[in-house]
């Protein structure tokens, strides 16, 4: 597989300039300005393949947005090296334009006043697509996320879904290669979230597109993405699978249980219980019960619990990721291991 | 040039698509340009007032500057239709639509520019066509000549160049710092305002500045002055006149250069 995105010890700093309060510290300012740096991203690298789909995620103000604008060439980096789809993003940043596609969730690039029609045309111009192959993929991208219901209706009165569908159109119409996405589904339904996903997972099959995306949304990581990283005070944190942070750090997973009659003698089962195995509630024939992920595979459980109670009906919960990635922004878990970075 | 010529059709798309925007509410665009066209004839009226107590100004009669004032609204008119997309930078940069243009396969510049076309303005190009014929008529004995006909459009033509650059300027200190407004109303309505009388009224630093530094003078004092017949100040023969589309290009490019710069800054600070 090739690699389309390389990062090797990206740095980006900025020099801000304190501001003092009062008219007489606005112009003390001015002629002697009290600088400080901030080290927005650190010793960043980042390698993704052709065809990946890849979420970054972080708190806000991680450093997600910064990285984002130097893998597009915005920003000049304060160091390292960085290659997208073999290019040097600053220098040839329109060179590149041609060959990534973007999307913010939160800002339209679509002609506000003018029907949705009428910025797909103009974009064509604007990325040189030669008419057949903007015919046939207007057609298709059409036809995938239903445009044609709305297609003449002017953008400002769109719904916030139709108008996402619109932009990822929008963001498709020259052929990326490589698609950004920031915060695809920000407040979105749950029908339109979930039209969205599959179109983007349809996109990476169908035509190979990369994608790498931000959202604080985990259903978008999750049902989208075999790798994500976290990125938090300019620091990548982790780079792997959901499931295996889910393992490291979900803590305990728990098993719901309906036996077929009630539980008659409750301090007797939570005496028999096997090691790392306790009880959190009984109602009724009703129990729930967590276990850590390594203290019993979850089949021994229920045949544990089978082989003393008729059961009724069994259901697992998975700990919740929200859960585990708000732990590890604010108890900083994988801090703690200092260089704990796995690649997976 | 092939780079460039491809930017110039998109910025023929783009302005077009403005045009069909705003041309969605004719009616409103329609009310807007008749405004616009009254609230300017108003400057130019009240200017004129002056010339009831004061048979002349230091020379100049009334049609003359009648004239002086309509070349001024003509060139400034033009260049706020144009420009319109650069006065709204400071919101570009703020809002990050001007992250997304950087994102496009297009020169920045071409977006900024073509991000809008304020047809209303053709309300202030139409009163200072206005002007021209009202000047004409105080002015019967004025020879023309194809010359002064040429002398006349390319300094429109010239103005028009310099005060975009003017804004461009303008919003090249973006980059640099967020509240430019200021600064650049001073030196675009500042200049519209002050032009509009005969430069040759103002001390002697002053007629430099709008000379040499901002050449505004060439694209409306110069021309009139060569259509009148005047002389110009520091002993300049009137042919300069013909010079003021040099001068405009030298003074865009220079300014070109400087948002060259300004790029520069904003690609390494992103802000």
């Amino acid at each position: 597989m090739a690699i389309i995105i390389e990062a090797q010890d990206v740095k980006k700093s900025f020099r801000v300039a304190k501001r003092r309060p009062g008219l007489l510290g606005g112009l003390r300012s001015i002629i002697n300005p009290e600088v400080r740096t901030v080290h927005a991203v650190n010793d960043l690298n980042i390698e993704i393949q052709r065809g990946e789909l890849v979420a970054l995620v972080g708190p806000n103000g991680a450093g997600k947005s910064t990285t984002i604008k130097m893998l597009t060439g915005i920003l000049v980096p304060s160091g390292g090296y960085v290659r997208v789809a073999g290019l040097k993003p600053v220098e040839q940043r329109r060179e590149l334009a041609a060959h990534i596609g973007v999307v913010f969730g939160q800002r339209t690039q679509l002609w506000w006043d003018l029907p949705l029609k009428d910025s797909l045309h103009l974009l064509r111009h604007l990325y040189r697509v030669p008419e057949e192959r903007y015919t046939a993929n207007l057609k298709h991208l059409s036809e995938m996320l239903e445009l044609d219901e709305f297609i003449e209706t002017p953008v400002r009165q769109l719904s916030l879904g139709q108008r996402m569908r619109g932009d990822l159109a929008a963001a498709l119409l020259h052929d990326p290669e490589l698609l950004y996405l920031d915060e695809p589904t920000i407040g979105l339904d749950v029908v339109a979230k979930a039209r969205i996903r599959e179109f983007l997972l349809s996109v990476n099959a169908k035509r190979g597109t990369t994608i790498l995306l931000t959202t604080h949304d985990m259903d978008d990581v999750e049902l989208l993405c075999p790798r994500m990283l976290i990125i938090d005070h300019g620091r990548k944190l982790y780079d792997g699978s959901v499931t295996a942070i889910r393992e490291r750090f979900g803590g305990e997973r728990i098993l719901i249980a309906v036996l077929e009659t009630a539980l008659q003698n409750q301090s007797a089962l939570q005496e028999e219980l096997p090691a790392g195995v306790s009880l959190l509630s009984s109602q009724g024939p009703r129990l729930e019960l967590s276990f850590g992920q390594r203290s019993l595979p979850a089949h021994e459980l229920v045949a544990w619990l089978g082989a003393r109670y008729p059961l009724h009906d069994v259901t697992f919960q998975e700990p919740e990721i929200e859960d585990v990635i708000r732990r590890i922004y604010e108890e900083g878990l994988l801090l703690k291991e200092g260089a704990g970075v796995k690649k997976h | 040039m092939r780079m460039f010529l491809y930017d110039a059709r998109l910025y023929f798309w783009l302005i077009s698509m403005q045009i069909r925007a705003q041309w969605q509410y004719k009616f409103n665009l329609f009310l807007d340009i008749v405004t616009y066209f009254g609230v300017t004839a108003l400057e130019i009226i009240s200017l004129l007032l002056f010339f009831i107590p004061f048979p002349t100004l230091l020379g100049w009669k009334v049609g003359e500057v009648a004239l002086l004032g309509s070349i001024m609204s003509i060139s400034f008119g033009l260049a706020e239709l144009v420009g319109a997309g650069i006065d709204n930078f400071g919101d570009m940069v703020r809002r990050g639509e001007f992250d997304r243009m950087l994102l496009r396969p297009i020169g920045a510049f071409t977006q900024v520019i073509g991000s809008d076309f304020r047809l209303r303005r053709l309300g202030r190009i139409t009163q200072g066509g206005a002007g021209i014929v009202v000047a004409l008529w105080f002015l019967p004995n004025l020879h023309w000549t194809l010359t002064k006909v040429l002398v006349l459009s390319i300094g429109i033509l010239s103005g028009t160049v310099i005060f975009v650059a003017i804004l461009l300027l303008g919003a090249t200190i973006c980059f640099w710092t967020i509240e430019t407004t200021e600064l650049t109303n001073m030196l675009t309505y500042g200049a519209r305002e002050m032009l509009s009388y005969p430069l040759t009224i103002y001390n002697l630093v002053l007629q430099r500045i709008f000379l040499f530094v901002f050449p505004v003078a060439f694209g409306t004092f110069v021309p009139a002055c060569y259509i009148l017949g005047r002389p110009l100040p520091f002993n300049m023969p009137g042919e300069v006149a013909f010079l003021a589309p040099v001068i405009a290009l030298i003074f865009a490019l220079i300014a070109s250069q400087i948002w060259r710069l300004g790029m520069r800054r904003y690609q390494s600070t992103g802000s």
